[in-house]
């Protein structure tokens, strides 16, 4: 029991992550239509900012987190600005490879930048913990499972209380309708992404806490977004919250299955997904289109 | 027809330049002039996921290329033949590793051919050697089953896998208290697993079990459910057998995790400068099977003694550390096909090959001679550990500088 419960806290803890990655791929998604394939490459983005101000200033990790998104947001802006709008009425596959080049060039500039040298964040603090109840919990990834919620609810108040969120959802429920009563497009696009880079960029900083970061370690979690996305159901920050955590209960379970290799944990983790597509195809909290 | 023509009119040259360098020798003394210009082939993950290793890789290749060429070329037969080698960039991708192996054989016109890293590309690669009908002497992959193949063409100068975390074992069964119990969690690639399974038959005759054994996906870097399985084994040993980011991401979660083992080994990362970088004070007491330390002592019978070729390294990369083993196992590679070539005064392709089946030397890098199958099972692995954020050789007790640190005192009273 005692063990089940462990595995739990792992997943929850796990999920946190997950959860702050796909909540800007979900906006984007659900406000551009764009599956954007440099989302991982703008978390690594986010890691190595907080590796810089911690291993150059010595700043905790945790107070990097605001500088990650405004470095992000101001990335995110540009780049939509500049190059994602030109194409955001082609079809899919236009955005596709567009994003998937930025992801490139992104990549590449770090590597030029940084090397391809194993950088890590490591704070005096990091693997101290406590236990509850027989469960060793550690204090970082706690912190981190309470960022991940505090974004997502910022982020939930920002597009539900705010005038810039009433027009992004204007312009994600239609971009023609929303065009007619005055919303500049160009700009809400823009602010829309940047959003959801800034998203990437604390993702990123929290992940620089947990796990050696190169320039290449972001692009696993641009195929967790887009499952945490799916899982969770479009549209919402909390489905994504939702879908986060349960992905990383699923996996966490997976991969403790004794005498199966956790190879399988994908596998599961997977059929899940396959499954919740067969049967609410809009996701677990999506809403019907 | 057109190779066994070729072959043929390599062999008439090589046998004109025998008689040409005997007259030259009885003419002139026998000063060596200089030959064409050796093209050496070799691609490598230089972007990609095994960017570092392929680096360290490039490092220990271009090393010896330096010198080679200070020296005024290989020596074959008199006639010193500076050397160039072209590399390419595979992305770490094994099977672009193959068809750039075969363009720098069939553009580049490389006459011999360095290995990529990685056991993934060896393999890709082995198979472009032996097709092609060229030699390749590579440093990266240790995986048996590349050598179970039949392959006549490819030497690999390291130890194979089998071997990585033997001498752990080995070492652990000196120690006292004798550790007994083994959590071992070990990647999926064909490499590691080859690792672990050795481990798995050889602990039991040392008197220790193996009481959990798990693997995961190749490249992971989430590991805490394993971590956690490992916990709840209770064992004396944690082993891995996988990569540097996993070991990174094992020992991470250990500390999370609070799992107090008497020995944490892993098979590839704690001997890479990055791994300490990464890890700080938690990368200390971190043992690993190395094909190589800069502590060895071995007695080379040619090219640099350990010591000067760890300043070679300082001097040409500097601010990097001493130089690991992924980078010493690179050189031998260089190393031992320009003793193969130098044995077999010549250059014809078949002809070094039957030279590199038949090599016995001694480098820094230890003892480089190959079984039937073309892998070095001569050279011993050794331990290193990390104390105080240096690497140490720990074992075997003739080439070691200090005594292991044991056992691993628990996270908490660090």
């Amino acid at each position: 029991m005692g063990h089940l419960a462990q595995l739990l806290v792992l997943g929850v803890l796990t999920g946190a992550i997950y959860a702050a990655v796909g909540s800007g791929f979900g906006l984007v998604w659900g406000v551009l239509n764009i599956v954007n394939l440099a989302h991982g490459a703008l978390v690594i983005t986010g890691a190595y900012v907080t590796w810089l101000l911690f291993s150059s200033y010595h700043l905790d990790p945790l107070l990097t987190l605001p500088a990650d998104a405004v470095v992000l947001f101001v990335l995110g802006y540009v780049l939509q600005r500049v190059l994602i709008n030109r194409i955001i009425r082609a079809p899919l596959l236009f955005t596709f490879m567009l994003t998937f080049g930025i992801n490139l060039i992104v990549i590449n500039i770090l590597l030029f930048l940084f090397k391809s040298d194993f950088r890590s964040v490591t704070p005096s603090y990091a693997g101290a913990g406590f236990e509850l109840g027989g469960l060793a919990v550690p204090w970082l990834r706690v912190a981190d499972l309470g960022v991940a919620l505090l974004l997502a609810g910022i982020l939930g108040l920002v597009l539900n209380r705010s005038r810039l969120g009433a027009a992004i959802q204007a312009v994600g429920a239609d971009r023609d309708a929303a065009q007619l009563v005055g919303i500049d497009l160009r700009h809400t696009y823009a602010m829309t992404f940047a959003l959801g880079a800034a998203c990437a960029g604390v993702a990123g900083g929290l992940i620089a806490t947990i796990q050696a970061i190169t320039p290449t370690a972001g692009e696993p979690y641009t195929l967790q977004a887009f499952v945490v996305v799916i899982l969770g159901g479009l549209g919402r920050v909390s489905a994504t919250v939702v879908g986060g955590l349960l992905f990383g209960i699923i996996e966490v379970f997976g991969q403790s299955l004794p005498f199966l290799s956790s190879g399988y944990a994908d596998a599961i983790a997977f059929g899940v997904l396959v499954l919740v597509l067969l049967t609410r195809p809009q996701g677990l909290l999506g809403r019907l289109a | 027809m057109r190779r066994e023509i070729r072959t043929h009119a390599l062999a008439f040259m090589a046998i004109g330049a025998l008689l040409a360098a005997a007259c030259g020798s009885s003419g002139t003394g026998g000063t060596p002039t200089t030959g064409d210009t050796i093209i050496l082939g070799a691609p490598l993950g230089l972007t990609g996921s095994l960017v570092k290793e392929s680096q360290l890789t490039q490092q220990g290749y271009d090393l010896w290329v330096d010198w080679i060429n200070a020296q005024g070329g290989i020596n074959v037969n008199g006639v010193k033949h500076p050397v160039k080698i072209k590399y390419y960039d595979d992305t770490s991708d094994a099977n672009q590793s193959a068809i750039l192996m075969q363009k720098l054989i069939t553009d580049d016109k490389a006459q011999f051919l360095l290995g990529p890293y990685g056991s993934a590309a060896t393999a890709t690669d082995a198979r472009i050697a032996e097709q092609n009908k060229i030699p390749m002497v590579e440093a990266n992959g240790a995986a048996q089953s590349i050598f179970n193949q039949g392959y006549k063409y490819t030497f690999g100068v390291l130890s194979p896998a089998n071997k990585y975390l033997q001498g752990v074992i080995d070492m652990a069964a000196t120690l006292t208290p004798k550790p007994t119990r083994i959590a071992l969690l070990s990647s999926n690639d064909n490499f590691s697993v080859e690792v672990a399974d050795a481990i798995t038959t050889y602990a039991p005759t040392k008197g220790m079990q193996v009481v959990l054994y798990k693997k995961y996906p190749s490249g992971a870097k989430n590991l805490v459910a394993e971590v956690q399985a490992a916990r709840d084994a209770n064992p004396d040993m944690v082993l891995n057998s996988g990569h540097l980011q996993e070991a990174i991401a094992i020992n991470k979660a250990s500390k999370d995790a609070k799992l107090n083992a008497k020995i944490f080994a892993y098979s590839v990362g704690p001997s890479t400068p990055d791994f300490i970088k990464a890890l700080g004070k938690d990368a200390d007491y971190v043992y690993d099977g190395s094909q190589w330390t800069p502590q060895v002592k071995y007695t080379p019978s040619f090219y640099l003694s350990v010591r000067d070729y760890v300043a070679a390294y300082n001097k040409k990369y500097p601010g990097q550390g001493d130089p690991d083993y992924h980078v010493a196992e690179s050189t031998a590679a260089c190393l031992a096909l320009q003793k193969a070539i130098e044995n077999a005064k010549s250059l014809d392709a078949q002809k070094v090959r039957d030279a590199l089946s038949k090599l016995d030397v001694t480098t820094f890098f230890g003892e480089i001679k190959f079984d039937n199958r073309g892998i070095n099972i001569y050279k011993p692995m050794v331990v290193e550990q990390i104390q105080d954020g240096v690497h140490h050789t720990v074992f075997p007790k003739e080439v070691a500088d200090v005594q292991p640190k044991y056992p691993t005192p628990a996270w908490d009273a660090r």
